[in-house]
Protein backbone atom coordinates (compact mmCIF):
# COMPACT_ATOMS: atom_id res chain seq x y z
CA UNK A 1 0.00 0.00 0.00
CA UNK A 2 2.82 2.63 1.18
CA UNK A 3 4.73 1.91 -2.07
CA UNK A 4 1.50 2.23 -4.15
CA UNK A 5 1.29 5.53 -2.65
CA UNK A 6 4.40 6.72 -3.11
CA UNK A 7 4.10 5.47 -6.77
CA UNK A 8 1.06 7.65 -7.36
CA UNK A 9 3.00 10.86 -5.69
CA UNK A 10 6.16 10.67 -7.17
CA UNK A 11 4.12 9.72 -10.94
CA UNK A 12 1.01 12.47 -10.22
CA UNK A 13 1.97 14.80 -12.54
CA UNK A 14 1.90 12.06 -15.55
CA UNK A 15 -1.33 10.40 -14.29
CA UNK A 16 -3.00 13.79 -14.25
CA UNK A 17 -1.79 14.65 -17.68
CA UNK A 18 -3.25 10.76 -18.96
CA UNK A 19 -6.44 11.04 -17.26
CA UNK A 20 -7.45 14.29 -18.77
CA UNK A 21 -6.03 12.91 -21.89
CA UNK A 22 -8.01 9.95 -22.04
CA UNK A 23 -10.83 12.07 -20.93
CA UNK A 24 -10.40 14.69 -24.35
CA UNK A 25 -9.42 11.48 -26.58
CA UNK A 26 -12.02 8.81 -25.70
CA UNK A 27 -14.48 11.80 -26.55
CA UNK A 28 -13.05 12.48 -29.70
CA UNK A 29 -12.54 9.25 -30.83
CA UNK A 30 -16.08 8.01 -29.73
CA UNK A 31 -16.99 10.83 -31.77
CA UNK A 32 -15.47 9.64 -35.05
CA UNK A 33 -15.91 5.81 -35.08
CA UNK A 34 -19.74 5.48 -33.26
CA UNK A 35 -21.02 8.73 -33.55
CA UNK A 36 -23.64 7.74 -30.58
CA UNK A 37 -21.60 9.56 -27.18
CA UNK A 38 -22.15 13.71 -27.75
CA UNK A 39 -20.03 15.75 -25.04
CA UNK A 40 -18.77 18.98 -25.90
CA UNK A 41 -21.04 20.47 -28.61
CA UNK A 42 -22.31 23.50 -29.29
CA UNK A 43 -25.95 22.55 -28.72
CA UNK A 44 -25.39 23.56 -25.13
CA UNK A 45 -27.55 26.51 -25.01
CA UNK A 46 -25.02 28.33 -23.27
CA UNK A 47 -22.40 28.60 -26.17
CA UNK A 48 -25.09 28.44 -28.81
CA UNK A 49 -26.78 31.43 -27.16
CA UNK A 50 -22.86 33.05 -27.53
CA UNK A 51 -22.71 32.40 -31.21
CA UNK A 52 -26.09 33.41 -32.48
CA UNK A 53 -24.84 36.64 -30.42
CA UNK A 54 -21.92 36.30 -32.88
CA UNK A 55 -24.40 35.84 -35.57
CA UNK A 56 -26.25 39.07 -35.07
CA UNK A 57 -23.94 40.76 -36.26
CA UNK A 58 -22.42 38.75 -38.88
CA UNK A 59 -25.43 38.00 -40.50
CA UNK A 60 -25.57 41.15 -42.20
CA UNK A 61 -22.54 40.59 -44.65
CA UNK A 62 -24.08 38.32 -46.66
CA UNK A 63 -27.20 40.17 -46.96
CA UNK A 64 -27.28 40.67 -50.89
CA UNK A 65 -26.56 37.09 -51.81
CA UNK A 66 -29.24 35.79 -49.14
CA UNK A 67 -32.05 38.03 -50.56
CA UNK A 68 -31.32 36.80 -54.21
CA UNK A 69 -31.64 32.98 -52.58
CA UNK A 70 -34.83 34.18 -50.85
CA UNK A 71 -36.47 35.72 -54.30
CA UNK A 72 -35.45 32.66 -56.05
CA UNK A 73 -37.29 30.72 -53.45
CA UNK A 74 -40.17 32.72 -53.86
CA UNK A 75 -40.05 32.52 -57.48
CA UNK A 76 -39.95 28.83 -57.35
CA UNK A 77 -42.84 29.08 -55.13
CA UNK A 78 -45.11 31.23 -56.98
CA UNK A 79 -44.57 29.16 -59.84
CA UNK A 80 -46.01 26.23 -58.03
CA UNK A 81 -48.72 27.67 -56.53
CA UNK A 82 -52.31 26.85 -57.69
CA UNK A 83 -53.27 30.81 -58.14
CA UNK A 84 -50.87 31.52 -60.77
CA UNK A 85 -52.56 28.81 -62.93
CA UNK A 86 -55.83 29.85 -64.36
CA UNK A 87 -58.85 27.62 -65.23
CA UNK A 88 -59.08 26.53 -68.94
CA UNK A 89 -62.18 24.86 -69.24
CA UNK A 90 -64.70 26.65 -66.79
CA UNK A 91 -66.87 23.77 -66.69
CA UNK A 92 -64.72 21.69 -64.32
CA UNK A 93 -64.61 22.62 -60.92
CA UNK A 94 -61.27 21.92 -58.66
CA UNK A 95 -62.20 18.81 -55.71
CA UNK A 96 -60.15 18.55 -52.51
CA UNK A 97 -59.06 14.83 -52.97
CA UNK A 98 -57.03 12.39 -51.20
CA UNK A 99 -54.97 11.41 -53.67
CA UNK A 100 -52.00 13.12 -52.67
CA UNK A 101 -50.67 13.26 -49.08
CA UNK A 102 -48.00 15.65 -47.40
CA UNK A 103 -44.97 13.39 -46.55
CA UNK A 104 -42.16 16.15 -46.26
CA UNK A 105 -42.74 19.01 -43.87
CA UNK A 106 -40.29 22.33 -44.51
CA UNK A 107 -39.24 23.91 -40.99
CA UNK A 108 -37.40 27.07 -41.45
CA UNK A 109 -34.71 27.36 -39.41
CA UNK A 110 -31.42 30.36 -39.70
CA UNK A 111 -27.65 28.70 -39.66
CA UNK A 112 -26.23 30.71 -36.77
CA UNK A 113 -22.59 29.06 -36.85
CA UNK A 114 -20.88 26.97 -38.81
CA UNK A 115 -17.31 26.19 -40.23
CA UNK A 116 -16.28 24.98 -43.85
CA UNK A 117 -12.71 24.13 -44.36
CA UNK A 118 -12.23 22.00 -41.35
CA UNK A 119 -11.96 18.16 -42.12
CA UNK A 120 -15.35 17.91 -40.33
CA UNK A 121 -17.34 20.24 -40.50
CA UNK A 122 -20.58 21.43 -38.89
CA UNK A 123 -23.48 23.70 -38.54
CA UNK A 124 -25.42 25.04 -35.23
CA UNK A 125 -28.95 26.29 -36.41
CA UNK A 126 -31.47 27.88 -34.28
CA UNK A 127 -34.47 24.95 -33.97
CA UNK A 128 -34.27 22.72 -31.57
CA UNK A 129 -36.23 20.04 -29.65
CA UNK A 130 -39.23 22.39 -28.89
CA UNK A 131 -39.75 22.88 -32.88
CA UNK A 132 -40.07 19.20 -33.26
CA UNK A 133 -36.14 18.54 -34.34
CA UNK A 134 -35.38 15.25 -33.96
CA UNK A 135 -31.47 13.66 -34.90
CA UNK A 136 -31.28 12.07 -38.40
CA UNK A 137 -33.68 14.67 -40.09
CA UNK A 138 -32.36 16.56 -43.58
CA UNK A 139 -31.75 20.03 -43.90
CA UNK A 140 -31.72 21.70 -47.23
CA UNK A 141 -31.47 24.74 -48.56
CA UNK A 142 -33.29 26.42 -51.33
CA UNK A 143 -30.22 25.73 -53.63
CA UNK A 144 -29.38 22.90 -52.59
CA UNK A 145 -28.22 20.05 -49.51
CA UNK A 146 -26.85 21.30 -45.77
CA UNK A 147 -26.20 18.36 -44.12
CA UNK A 148 -28.28 16.45 -42.06
CA UNK A 149 -28.93 17.03 -38.05
CA UNK A 150 -26.86 15.18 -35.38
CA UNK A 151 -27.48 16.38 -32.08
CA UNK A 152 -30.43 18.57 -30.43
CA UNK A 153 -30.91 20.63 -27.78
CA UNK A 154 -34.37 22.77 -26.50
CA UNK A 155 -33.93 26.00 -28.43
CA UNK A 156 -30.74 24.67 -31.25
CA UNK A 157 -29.59 22.04 -33.37
CA UNK A 158 -26.17 20.26 -34.25
CA UNK A 159 -26.21 19.84 -38.27
CA UNK A 160 -23.40 17.24 -39.51
CA UNK A 161 -22.72 19.10 -43.15
CA UNK A 162 -22.79 17.28 -46.30
CA UNK A 163 -18.88 18.67 -46.16
CA UNK A 164 -18.08 15.85 -43.24
CA UNK A 165 -15.69 12.87 -43.79
CA UNK A 166 -18.64 10.25 -42.90
CA UNK A 167 -21.57 11.26 -44.63
CA UNK A 168 -22.82 9.39 -47.35
CA UNK A 169 -25.49 10.67 -49.12
CA UNK A 170 -27.21 8.07 -51.78
CA UNK A 171 -27.86 10.43 -55.37
CA UNK A 172 -28.16 10.25 -58.59
CA UNK A 173 -27.68 11.47 -61.89
CA UNK A 174 -30.62 12.80 -63.67
CA UNK A 175 -32.17 11.69 -66.69
CA UNK A 176 -29.68 8.68 -66.80
CA UNK A 177 -30.54 6.95 -63.27
CA UNK A 178 -27.15 6.09 -62.15
CA UNK A 179 -27.09 5.58 -58.29
CA UNK A 180 -24.07 6.74 -56.40
CA UNK A 181 -23.10 8.49 -53.00
CA UNK A 182 -21.86 11.93 -52.41
CA UNK A 183 -18.66 11.81 -50.30
CA UNK A 184 -16.63 14.67 -49.04
CA UNK A 185 -12.71 14.69 -48.59
CA UNK A 186 -11.06 17.64 -47.10
CA UNK A 187 -8.04 17.15 -49.60
CA UNK A 188 -9.86 18.52 -52.60
CA UNK A 189 -9.20 21.71 -51.05
CA UNK A 190 -12.40 23.59 -52.00
CA UNK A 191 -16.08 23.27 -50.41
CA UNK A 192 -17.73 23.89 -53.65
CA UNK A 193 -16.97 20.58 -54.80
CA UNK A 194 -17.62 16.89 -53.86
CA UNK A 195 -16.91 13.33 -54.92
CA UNK A 196 -19.98 11.01 -56.22
CA UNK A 197 -18.57 7.77 -56.34
CA UNK A 198 -20.07 4.04 -56.79
CA UNK A 199 -20.99 4.66 -60.33
CA UNK A 200 -19.77 2.18 -62.57
CA UNK A 201 -17.10 3.24 -65.49
CA UNK A 202 -19.81 1.63 -67.94
CA UNK A 203 -22.32 3.80 -67.69
CA UNK A 204 -21.54 7.14 -70.00
CA UNK A 205 -21.99 10.10 -67.72
CA UNK A 206 -22.19 13.17 -69.49
CA UNK A 207 -20.48 16.27 -68.39
CA UNK A 208 -23.02 19.47 -66.75
CA UNK A 209 -25.70 16.66 -65.79
CA UNK A 210 -27.74 17.44 -62.79
CA UNK A 211 -27.05 15.48 -59.84
CA UNK A 212 -30.36 14.94 -58.07
CA UNK A 213 -31.52 13.20 -54.69
CA UNK A 214 -32.96 9.57 -54.47
CA UNK A 215 -34.98 10.12 -51.98
CA UNK A 216 -34.37 6.46 -50.64
CA UNK A 217 -32.82 7.51 -47.33
CA UNK A 218 -35.99 9.06 -46.18
CA UNK A 219 -33.90 12.00 -45.45
CA UNK A 220 -34.46 14.17 -48.31
CA UNK A 221 -37.45 14.26 -50.95
CA UNK A 222 -36.42 13.00 -54.49
CA UNK A 223 -35.49 14.56 -56.60
CA UNK A 224 -34.02 18.06 -54.99
CA UNK A 225 -31.26 19.54 -56.58
CA UNK A 226 -27.47 18.88 -55.61
CA UNK A 227 -25.16 20.16 -57.84
CA UNK A 228 -23.93 19.48 -61.73
CA UNK A 229 -21.14 16.71 -62.68
CA UNK A 230 -17.55 18.87 -63.13
CA UNK A 231 -16.00 16.39 -64.05
CA UNK A 232 -15.18 12.36 -65.28
CA UNK A 233 -12.74 10.65 -64.54
CA UNK A 234 -11.83 6.58 -64.63
CA UNK A 235 -9.70 5.44 -61.13
CA UNK A 236 -7.25 2.89 -62.46
CA UNK A 237 -7.57 -0.27 -61.36
CA UNK A 238 -11.12 0.29 -60.28
CA UNK A 239 -14.62 -0.12 -62.70
CA UNK A 240 -15.79 2.92 -61.12
CA UNK A 241 -15.94 7.05 -62.26
CA UNK A 242 -14.49 9.39 -60.26
CA UNK A 243 -16.77 11.90 -60.55
CA UNK A 244 -16.67 16.15 -59.13
CA UNK A 245 -19.81 17.39 -58.62
CA UNK A 246 -20.15 21.30 -58.38
CA UNK A 247 -22.47 22.16 -55.48
CA UNK A 248 -25.16 24.83 -56.35
CA UNK A 249 -25.60 26.14 -53.31
CA UNK A 250 -22.13 27.43 -51.72
CA UNK A 251 -22.39 26.56 -47.98
CA UNK A 252 -20.33 29.41 -46.98
CA UNK A 253 -23.09 32.49 -47.70
CA UNK A 254 -26.26 29.97 -46.99
CA UNK A 255 -28.09 31.52 -43.71
CA UNK A 256 -31.57 30.16 -43.95
CA UNK A 257 -32.02 26.68 -43.81
CA UNK A 258 -35.28 24.27 -43.91
CA UNK A 259 -35.04 21.27 -41.73
CA UNK A 260 -37.26 18.15 -43.59
CA UNK A 261 -39.30 16.66 -41.78
CA UNK A 262 -40.59 13.49 -43.32
CA UNK A 263 -43.97 12.10 -41.96
CA UNK A 264 -43.75 8.68 -43.71
CA UNK A 265 -39.95 8.19 -42.76
CA UNK A 266 -40.51 5.71 -39.86
CA UNK A 267 -43.55 3.60 -41.83
CA UNK A 268 -40.85 3.20 -44.74
CA UNK A 269 -38.33 1.92 -42.20
CA UNK A 270 -40.92 -0.47 -40.12
CA UNK A 271 -41.61 -1.54 -43.92
CA UNK A 272 -38.34 -1.93 -44.66
CA UNK A 273 -37.43 -3.87 -41.36
CA UNK A 274 -40.02 -6.15 -41.83
CA UNK A 275 -38.71 -7.07 -45.29
CA UNK A 276 -35.20 -7.59 -43.94
CA UNK A 277 -36.43 -10.16 -41.09
CA UNK A 278 -39.26 -12.08 -43.64
CA UNK A 279 -36.10 -12.36 -45.95
CA UNK A 280 -34.07 -13.50 -42.84
CA UNK A 281 -36.93 -16.18 -41.36
CA UNK A 282 -37.14 -17.51 -44.93
CA UNK B 1 -3.91 43.40 -10.67
CA UNK B 2 -4.77 40.64 -8.79
CA UNK B 3 -3.55 38.16 -10.41
CA UNK B 4 -6.39 35.57 -9.69
CA UNK B 5 -8.89 38.34 -11.82
CA UNK B 6 -6.31 38.72 -14.49
CA UNK B 7 -5.94 35.40 -15.47
CA UNK B 8 -9.08 34.71 -15.24
CA UNK B 9 -10.40 37.43 -17.26
CA UNK B 10 -8.17 36.51 -19.66
CA UNK B 11 -9.56 32.98 -19.74
CA UNK B 12 -12.55 34.07 -20.69
CA UNK B 13 -11.13 36.95 -23.15
CA UNK B 14 -9.16 33.88 -24.76
CA UNK B 15 -12.01 31.61 -25.25
CA UNK B 16 -14.27 34.30 -26.59
CA UNK B 17 -11.60 35.12 -29.44
CA UNK B 18 -11.16 31.71 -30.22
CA UNK B 19 -14.72 30.60 -30.54
CA UNK B 20 -16.36 33.78 -31.94
CA UNK B 21 -13.77 35.43 -33.68
CA UNK B 22 -10.24 32.88 -34.91
CA UNK B 23 -11.94 29.81 -34.92
CA UNK B 24 -14.87 31.79 -37.83
CA UNK B 25 -12.11 32.82 -40.02
CA UNK B 26 -12.51 30.03 -43.14
CA UNK B 27 -8.56 30.69 -45.14
CA UNK B 28 -7.93 28.40 -47.60
CA UNK B 29 -5.15 25.63 -47.97
CA UNK B 30 -6.49 24.41 -44.34
CA UNK B 31 -4.97 26.94 -42.13
CA UNK B 32 -6.80 27.73 -38.30
CA UNK B 33 -5.22 30.07 -36.42
CA UNK B 34 -5.33 28.57 -32.87
CA UNK B 35 -4.65 31.62 -30.58
CA UNK B 36 -4.69 29.90 -27.02
CA UNK B 37 -1.47 28.13 -26.67
CA UNK B 38 -0.68 31.92 -25.53
CA UNK B 39 -2.72 31.79 -22.66
CA UNK B 40 -1.26 28.76 -21.48
CA UNK B 41 2.31 30.42 -21.75
CA UNK B 42 1.14 33.21 -19.93
CA UNK B 43 -0.12 31.56 -16.62
CA UNK B 44 2.27 32.44 -13.61
CA UNK B 45 5.73 31.12 -14.37
CA UNK B 46 6.15 29.58 -10.93
CA UNK B 47 2.48 27.61 -11.19
CA UNK B 48 2.25 24.24 -10.36
CA UNK B 49 2.00 21.75 -13.39
CA UNK B 50 -1.29 20.04 -12.64
CA UNK B 51 -3.01 23.42 -12.15
CA UNK B 52 -1.69 24.59 -15.43
CA UNK B 53 -3.03 21.41 -16.76
CA UNK B 54 -5.78 21.52 -15.65
CA UNK B 55 -7.14 25.14 -16.34
CA UNK B 56 -5.55 24.27 -19.80
CA UNK B 57 -7.95 21.20 -20.08
CA UNK B 58 -11.21 23.81 -19.15
CA UNK B 59 -9.94 26.03 -21.91
CA UNK B 60 -9.51 23.52 -24.82
CA UNK B 61 -13.02 22.05 -23.12
CA UNK B 62 -14.57 25.81 -23.64
CA UNK B 63 -13.17 25.81 -27.23
CA UNK B 64 -14.57 22.66 -28.33
CA UNK B 65 -17.94 23.56 -27.05
CA UNK B 66 -17.33 26.44 -30.24
CA UNK B 67 -16.01 24.63 -32.60
CA UNK B 68 -17.35 20.81 -32.30
CA UNK B 69 -14.21 19.29 -32.31
CA UNK B 70 -15.30 17.26 -29.13
CA UNK B 71 -12.22 16.97 -26.78
CA UNK B 72 -9.52 17.90 -29.78
CA UNK B 73 -8.73 21.05 -28.48
CA UNK B 74 -8.85 20.07 -24.76
CA UNK B 75 -6.54 17.03 -25.66
CA UNK B 76 -3.73 19.55 -27.54
CA UNK B 77 -3.84 21.87 -25.16
CA UNK B 78 -3.22 19.65 -22.45
CA UNK B 79 -0.19 18.53 -23.98
CA UNK B 80 1.43 21.77 -24.45
CA UNK B 81 0.60 22.30 -20.30
CA UNK B 82 2.23 18.93 -19.45
CA UNK B 83 5.52 20.02 -21.67
CA UNK B 84 5.62 23.61 -20.70
CA UNK B 85 7.47 23.48 -17.53
CA UNK B 86 10.48 21.66 -19.36
CA UNK B 87 10.31 24.09 -22.58
CA UNK B 88 10.78 26.19 -19.57
CA UNK B 89 13.92 24.44 -18.52
CA UNK B 90 15.20 24.37 -21.36
CA UNK B 91 14.90 28.18 -22.44
CA UNK B 92 15.50 29.23 -18.92
CA UNK B 93 18.10 33.02 -18.68
CA UNK B 94 21.31 32.90 -17.20
CA UNK B 95 19.67 34.37 -14.01
CA UNK B 96 16.48 32.07 -13.90
CA UNK B 97 13.26 32.95 -14.11
CA UNK B 98 13.02 34.73 -10.38
CA UNK B 99 13.01 38.19 -11.16
CA UNK B 100 10.25 37.69 -14.10
CA UNK B 101 6.76 37.38 -13.44
CA UNK B 102 5.11 36.30 -17.21
CA UNK B 103 6.64 34.86 -20.72
CA UNK B 104 5.50 38.22 -22.60
CA UNK B 105 7.91 39.46 -25.15
CA UNK B 106 8.20 43.03 -23.43
CA UNK B 107 9.77 41.19 -20.27
CA UNK B 108 11.57 38.09 -22.18
CA UNK B 109 12.58 39.88 -25.17
CA UNK B 110 11.99 38.17 -28.75
CA UNK B 111 14.48 35.63 -29.11
CA UNK B 112 13.20 34.00 -26.14
CA UNK B 113 9.74 34.56 -27.12
CA UNK B 114 10.43 33.27 -30.56
CA UNK B 115 11.65 30.55 -29.96
CA UNK B 116 9.68 28.89 -27.02
CA UNK B 117 6.15 29.66 -28.08
CA UNK B 118 7.25 28.85 -31.70
CA UNK B 119 8.11 25.18 -30.30
CA UNK B 120 4.39 25.07 -28.34
CA UNK B 121 2.84 26.23 -31.25
CA UNK B 122 4.55 24.15 -33.57
CA UNK B 123 3.53 20.90 -31.04
CA UNK B 124 0.26 21.87 -30.28
CA UNK B 125 -0.87 22.51 -34.27
CA UNK B 126 0.97 19.44 -35.35
CA UNK B 127 -0.72 17.37 -32.78
CA UNK B 128 -3.93 18.63 -33.25
CA UNK B 129 -3.73 18.33 -37.32
CA UNK B 130 -2.58 14.79 -36.81
CA UNK B 131 -5.52 14.02 -34.64
CA UNK B 132 -7.84 15.83 -36.76
CA UNK B 133 -6.94 14.01 -39.96
CA UNK B 134 -5.57 10.65 -38.36
CA UNK B 135 -4.51 9.84 -41.96
CA UNK B 136 -1.04 8.60 -42.66
CA UNK B 137 -1.45 9.34 -46.33
CA UNK B 138 -2.06 12.51 -46.09
CA UNK B 139 1.15 13.88 -44.34
CA UNK B 140 2.13 16.30 -46.80
CA UNK B 141 -1.25 18.30 -46.19
CA UNK B 142 -0.72 18.07 -42.29
CA UNK B 143 2.11 19.59 -42.84
CA UNK B 144 1.84 21.86 -44.98
CA UNK B 145 -1.13 22.91 -43.15
CA UNK B 146 0.25 22.99 -39.88
CA UNK B 147 3.69 24.98 -40.74
CA UNK B 148 1.15 27.58 -42.43
CA UNK B 149 -1.32 27.78 -39.53
CA UNK B 150 1.73 28.01 -37.02
CA UNK B 151 3.25 30.90 -38.78
CA UNK B 152 0.46 33.01 -38.96
CA UNK B 153 -0.40 32.32 -35.25
CA UNK B 154 3.01 33.50 -34.29
CA UNK B 155 2.54 36.16 -36.22
CA UNK B 156 -0.44 37.24 -34.41
CA UNK B 157 0.49 36.37 -31.05
CA UNK B 158 3.93 38.88 -31.76
CA UNK B 159 1.52 41.47 -33.02
CA UNK B 160 -1.27 41.61 -30.41
CA UNK B 161 1.06 41.96 -27.76
CA UNK B 162 2.93 44.51 -29.40
CA UNK B 163 -0.24 45.91 -29.18
CA UNK B 164 -1.83 45.75 -26.20
CA UNK B 165 1.24 45.17 -23.45
CA UNK B 166 2.64 47.72 -21.83
CA UNK B 167 6.11 48.25 -21.81
CA UNK B 168 7.36 47.33 -18.26
CA UNK B 169 10.69 48.07 -16.98
CA UNK B 170 12.41 45.39 -15.23
CA UNK B 171 13.43 45.65 -12.03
Amino acid sequence: MRNLIAFLQRFRIFLVFLLLQIIALTSYFSIVNYPRTKWFNSSASFFASLLSMNHQVTKHFDLEIENRVLQNALKKAYKESINTYIPVKTNQIKVNDTLLQLQYNYVPATIKNGTYTRKDNFFTIDKGRKADIKADMGVVSSNGLVGIVYDVSDYYAVVKSILHSSINIPVQVEKINAKGLLKWEIYDNNPLRIKLTGISNDIPIPRGSNVVTTGSSGLFPPNYSVGKVETVKPIEGKPEWEITVRLSNDLRTTQNVFVIENILKTEQHELEEKAKQEFKEE
Amino acid sequence: MNPFIKHSVRFILFVLLQGLVFGQLEIDFGIQIMLYPLYILFLPLEMGIIWVMLLSFLMGISIDYFMNTFGLHASASVLVAYLRPELLKLFSPRDGYESYTEGNIRQMGYTWFISVFGIIVVIHHLYFFLLEHFKLTELLYIFRQTSLSALLTLTIAILSQILFFKTKKIT
